[in-house]
């Protein structure tokens, strides 16, 4: 095969239409033609979708229109997510997204000085010093730069979104710009006998679909990079034992939190996703430890509002496929692996994919060593996503049911052992230069579940006592004044970008 | 409550020593820690310089020394870049340029642009896009601009002695302790240091023993597990020389590399006089040999006062162990190419400072610094061994040997990647990002064969016109740079140079 030409995107959702969207936007039709097949048949499922800041980057490559986007896909704003009884029942913290505290200059971090003032006797709450969790906490948002100073960065945020119209609204996106889809079913494909690769797939109505190269986003079971290259997956349910989620969607009830809520339960947790028109909701669980039917009731016992469908039970096993990309076929979404969304990583893992095959598209001809490279650079990405959900479970307090006392006691992957030891020993957390989750981050949630430093940098002591009173002070009344000034998040939706018309819930 | 460190030791000569301790009492002086310097024998030689890189800057800045001094009174002189000749047949030289990577969320860099432009026929070579690369060939100082996009630092090529002399000085006043002494024997207990005990009988107590000693590694060298590895698979030179030339005028903007047909010479120009190295691989050459051709290597008389010295590259086996952490050549060691050896001083003091231990009895640490240290190390060789690699000369037994010879799977990575795709890889803890590493593999000639689509979104008009406008632009910002000079001669280094009285 010489000219990579016609690309075919095996499935739809999310995955197959962000990528869709993006091969239309970079790749364009002109040259190359983009195919995605998907069936009505398989469908989606409608529930609120949270993602994280770096969508902004995938937003920008396609140039989309920030209030367009948030009044399609009825999206409210993001600041953080609030964990409810995570480290014991009864206890809270909020992850927020943002920069705790400010740069202290000629100093180490904020989080060091803070310590020292806790061991102190300080205040031991540290959302008044990061303001999103500020800002969250009171219902407020607005889209603010960056202080004039540079002590204070511009408020961080992400979306909370419904699923099925996100995908809809990059469909339009995608087919505006050339991209095909045709409805039906794959059932199988034609490989290359000598080279292995795949060259057709073949429909439930006989048809074939040829093409250079396939994006299997074709969820879970990955119908081409597992059924036919044989990918192989790694299983982490030993470290994330959870495997179901019930789903469903409830009337709203009040105005929508521009925050994420996550309720750890007896057997999992349940997410609550404010969208502008419903509130979206799940409890995943680990079917060992409670029924299906027992999750799905005690969910609808759970909920806000009154539910306005049946719960749908989804079924999954927590791991990554071992080669993400073989071949000329790439898996994107699900079929490359799953990670519960406890920290909203769904539409990053698939928005990752997407870039690093841009970045290394074949020209030409696949070149094995950039297969290679997206490979070992896709596993760092999923194996710190991996450890940063897994420290949720294993940093806990909690021992009240079976399914906490597996979670706390059980042995967790090297490279996350090492990191909560240097967090207990002196709240260090050293960060890789492709980190996805920051010092603020880390420090947010393994602190909020339980685990104080036995010390903090020797540098926080060179201030003097009555300085260190100072600082905290001033980045805490400038924390204060920023939170002050914003509009609700109901008012700032209701100016910029309400859905129209409201949907009938 | 645990005990905090109070007591830090630093055993070491020279710049390094120094650097250590001026860092330590800086940052925790104010914590209440006393720094005390166990002074041996300088190891450097009248005609020795530094070459550093501009990360240097960030260095006295942290530890609050005024720049200007180095020109005032260490006979720094400022560069741009390295200038790298005779590494590839009749290729012409290049120049790597000291630039400042530009700010770019969209990871997409200029490389992606050139190669899509050098694929369709562009004949300008990379380094006329590097605004760094075009400051040090027209013997320009790119002063820190806060608006402009591109961007570009300055290393220094000083004077070694007056350096150290300086941040005596300086470290001194700041509070720090020091005595003259050779090491006569180290008390250890388990893997703790207890004590160190000098030649004049002193035995010196502290939490926390720096050895900053270089080679001779006085401390750590004693160390159980710390043994020495050696790199000379990939790194040939063995042996190096130093002598001076006279002062070149007007003066360059770059340092000159040179690889003749047993190793390379590096010329670095100062206020006073151009420090001359070579380093070469004695199996290909004597010590009589290089010093006969010296004037001819180095294109340039070369006065009698050349020292010749052994060149260990290598690295230890562990560099904290215990409460014992070795900085700089004491934790490994690579040849004075790329302007790397304060680099590796600074790089290890500034680890030794973020990972500054929390706790006098137990040093959790350690194992942190190994490993982070080892990965600078690593990728600070691979870097080295490119140039060795990537060269192009079929005149010598060492060139020919080092071509064919397999690389580190980490740097045939780097190099399989971006010759495929014009992308380097980096790995954790690199001192040379992106466009370092760009710079130096095209510059050796790798030519990477396919770049990024997102290019292919651009029309070529458009395409054409950025490349153009990036010229102008570099041509533009180049002119306003002051000549090296002018700048040495400026008001504000005259007015810094009365402000301090020394010594």
């Amino acid at each position: 095969m010489q000219q990579l030409r016609d690309i075919v995107i095996v499935g739809g959702g999310t995955a197959g239409w962000m990528a869709a969207a993006a091969f239309a936007k970079v790749i364009g039709t002109q040259t190359h033609s983009i195919t995605l097949i998907e069936s009505e048949e398989i469908g989606t499922v409608g529930v609120g979708e949270a993602t994280i800041p770096p969508i902004m980057q995938y937003n920008r490559l396609l140039e989309i229109e920030e209030d367009e986007f948030v009044r399609e896909t009825n999206a409210t704003f993001k600041l953080g997510i609030e964990f409810i009884d995570w480290r014991k029942t009864g206890s809270s913290y909020f992850h927020p997204f943002g920069l705790f505290g400010a740069t202290i200059k000629g100093g180490v971090g904020f989080m060091n000085y803070w310590l020292r003032w806790v061991q102190s006797g300080g205040d031991p709450d540290f959302s008044r010093f990061i303001a999103e969790g500020m800002a969250a906490r009171e219902g407020k948002f607005a889209r603010m730069p960056a202080s004039p100073d540079g002590q204070l960065p511009p408020i961080n945020y992400a979306y909370q979104f419904d699923a099925a119209t996100y995908a809809a609204y990059l469909r339009r996106y995608a087919e505006r710009r050339g991209v095909v889809r045709r409805e039906g079913r794959v059932v199988d494909a034609e490989q290359n006998s000598e080279t292995g690769y795949i060259e057709a797939v073949k429909l439930a109505d006989g048809s074939r679909v040829a093409g250079d190269f396939f994006i299997d986003c074709s969820g879970f079971r990955g119908l081409l990079i597992e059924g036919v290259l044989n990918a192989g997956f790694d299983d982490w349910s030993h470290w994330l034992p959870n495997n179901r989620a019930a789903a469903v969607p409830c009337r709203r009830v009040e105005d929508p939190t521009p925050f994420t809520r996550s309720t750890a339960r007896e057997a999992g947790w349940q997410w609550r996703i404010p969208l502008q028109h419903r509130t979206g909701n799940g409890y995943v669980f680990c079917d060992a430890h409670i029924s299906e039917d027992e999750a799905s009731r005690l969910l609808l016992e759970r909920l806000d509002g009154e539910p306005l469908t049946d719960p749908k039970i989804l079924r999954f096993t927590a791991g990554k496929r071992r080669l993400g990309w073989v071949k000329n076929c790439l898996a994107v979404g699900l079929s490359s692996g799953f990670l519960e969304p406890l920290e909203s990583t769904s539409i990053h893992l698939i928005q990752v994919a997407i870039m690093k095959l841009l970045e290394l598209w074949p020209m030409r001809t696949v070149n094995p060593i950039l297969i290679d490279q997206y490979n070992r650079e896709l596993d760092l990405v999923y194996d710190h996503v991996r450890d940063f959900i897994i420290a949720h479970y294993k940093v806990t307090d909690r021992d009240d049911t079976p399914f906490w006392q597996y979670c706390r006691n059980m042995t967790v992957p090297d490279s996350l052992a090492a990191k909560l030891e240097l967090f207990r020993e002196r709240g260090e957390t050293r960060m890789a230069p492709g980190d996805l989750f920051s010092e603020t981050s880390w420090f947010a949630v393994l602190y909020g579940q339980g685990l104080v430093p036995r010390s903090y940098h020797p540098i926080a002591n060179a201030l003097p006592a009555d300085e260190l009173q100072v600082v905290l002070a001033k980045v805490g009344a400038a924390i204060k004044q920023r939170v002050d000034s914003l509009p609700s998040h109901a008012a700032f939706i209701e100016r910029c970008c309400a859905a129209r018309p409201p949907h009938a819930a | 409550m645990t005990r905090r460190i109070e007591q830090v030791a630093v055993v070491g000569a020279d710049a390094p020593a120094w650097m250590a301790a001026a860092a330590i009492q800086r940052s925790l002086g104010g914590a209440g820690i006393r720094v005390r310097v166990i002074e041996l024998p300088t190891l450097l030689q009248p005609v020795d310089a530094y070459s550093t890189l501009p990360e240097l800057a960030g260095f006295h800045y942290r530890i609050g020394l005024e720049e200007g001094l180095l020109f005032s009174a260490c006979k720094a002189l400022p560069v741009a870049g390295q200038r790298f000749s005779n590494w590839s047949g009749a290729a012409p030289p290049f120049i790597r340029g000291y630039d400042q990577p530009a700010e770019s969320g969209a990871g997409l860099g200029f490389t992606q642009f050139w190669i899509k432009g050098r694929q369709q026929g562009l004949r300008t070579e990379f380094e006329n896009f590097s605004v760094g690369a075009m400051a040090a060939k027209a013997g320009r100082v790119p002063i820190p601009t806060k608006d402009a996009e591109l961007r570009a630092g300055f290393g220094y090529h000083i004077d070694a002695r007056a350096y150290t002399a300086l941040l005596k000085l300086f470290a001194t006043r700041g509070g720090v302790e020091s005595k003259s002494a050779m090491v006569a024997g180290v008390e250890t207990e388990g893997e703790r240091i207890a004590a160190v005990t000098l030649s004049d009988g002193e035995r010196v107590e502290a939490d926390l023993f720096i050895d900053a000693s270089g080679a001779q590694a006085v401390l750590i060298g004693r160390m159980a597990g710390a043994e020495f590895d050696s790199w000379r698979e990939w790194l040939p030179c063995d042996r190096m020389l130093t002598a001076s030339a006279k002062a070149l005028s007007p003066f360059p903007g770059f340092s000159q590399i040179s690889a003749f047909r047993q190793g390379w010479t590096g010329l670095f120009p100062l206020q006073d006089r151009t420090a001359v190295v070579a380093a070469y691989d004695s199996r290909q050459i004597s010590d009589q040999g290089v010093l006969d051709s010296l004037s001819a290597f180095a294109n340039l008389p070369v006065n009698g006062d050349a020292v010749v010295s052994g060149l260990t590259q290598g690295i230890r086996r562990r560099m904290w162990v215990g409460n014992c952490v070795a900085v700089g050549e004491s934790a490994f060691s690579l040849e004075p190419l790329d302007a790397v050896q304060l680099h590796i001083v600074h790089q290890c003091i500034s680890q030794l400072m973020t990972l500054f231990p929390v706790e006098a009895g137990a040093f959790h640490e350690a194992e942190l610094y190994d490993r982070i240290i080892r990965r600078a190390a690593i990728n600070l060789r691979d870097f080295q061994a490119a140039h060795y690699k990537l060269n192009r000369r079929f005149d010598a037994p060492l060139w020919d040997g080092c071509r064919d010879a397999a690389v580190p799977e980490t740097l045939q990575r780097k190099l399989d990647v971006f010759s495929a795709r014009g992308r380097v890889p980096l790995y954790d803890d690199e001192t040379f990002h992106e466009d370092g590493w760009e710079s130096l593999l095209i510059g050796h000639g790798l030519m990477p064969q396919s770049y990024d689509p997102r290019v292919d979104a651009i029309p070529e008009q458009e395409h054409i016109a950025q490349m153009q406008l990036r010229l102008k632009d570099i041509v533009g910002l180049v002119e306003a740079m002051p000549v090296v000079d002018d700048f040495i001669g400026s008001a504000e280094l005259q007015r810094q140079a009365e402000v301090i009285a020394l010594g």
